[in-house]
């Protein structure tokens, strides 16, 4: 699980198709001083998390495949939780 | 996925079977500084390693596209095969902004 903040959205027309209707942020992981560390990289987003906002972000590529319903999907990073404080 | 730009391909002679017609991209990842406008203008190449990924999307020199590395690149296939990254989307575009604290 990472932390990170929401940076950014990405638009993709062609994709692998166990994307379809999911929407691409850009996040950027946070260190324990909530400073950025690494470069931005793009999740999956379930509920609508925000711009700047902080989220927990799951590396777990099982849980993402049970996300996107495929089996042979081969999503990996997907916002799980958005964090209030 | 992480970000990165097709700089070229790579093609074999001689290949595991399981790879036939596989195609590979040479792929150089995009730097923080650059997600903006890498969509728009060649952002030149990083001082990341570049890598070569496993391609089914038709990806083209020039292209900005997400990837994956790890276990989950072996996912779509129906056999075990060894690859260790993969294309999952081609960005029409990209935006970002600067976190903040």
């Amino acid at each position: 699980m990472i932390h990170a903040q929401v940076v950014g959205k990405a638009v993709a027309t062609a994709k692998h198709p166990s994307l379809n209707g999911f929407k691409m942020l850009l996040c950027q992981q946070l260190d324990a001083e909530e400073k950025a560390s690494g470069t931005p990289f793009v999740a999956i987003d379930l509920f609508g998390a925000g711009m700047h906002q902080k989220v927990f972000v799951s590396t777990d590529g099982i849980e993402a495949r049970g996300i996107v319903h495929d089996d042979h999907s081969p999503a990996r990073m997907f916002i799980q939780g958005v964090i209030d404080s | 996925m992480r970000i990165g730009q097709v700089i070229g391909k790579v093609t074999m002679h001689t290949q595991e079977d399981s790879l036939t017609g596989a195609r590979w991209l040479l792929v150089n990842p995009v730097d923080t500084a650059q997600l903006n406008s890498c969509i728009s203008r060649q952002p030149g190449l990083t001082s990341q390693p570049s890598l070569v990924v496993y391609d089914n999307l038709g990806a083209g020199e020039g292209d900005i596209i997400g990837f994956v590395e790890g276990a989950e690149a072996t996912a779509p296939f129906e056999q075990p095969t060894p690859i260790d990254a993969i294309s999952l989307a081609i960005f029409d575009t990209l935006h970002y902004e600067a976190p903040t604290h």
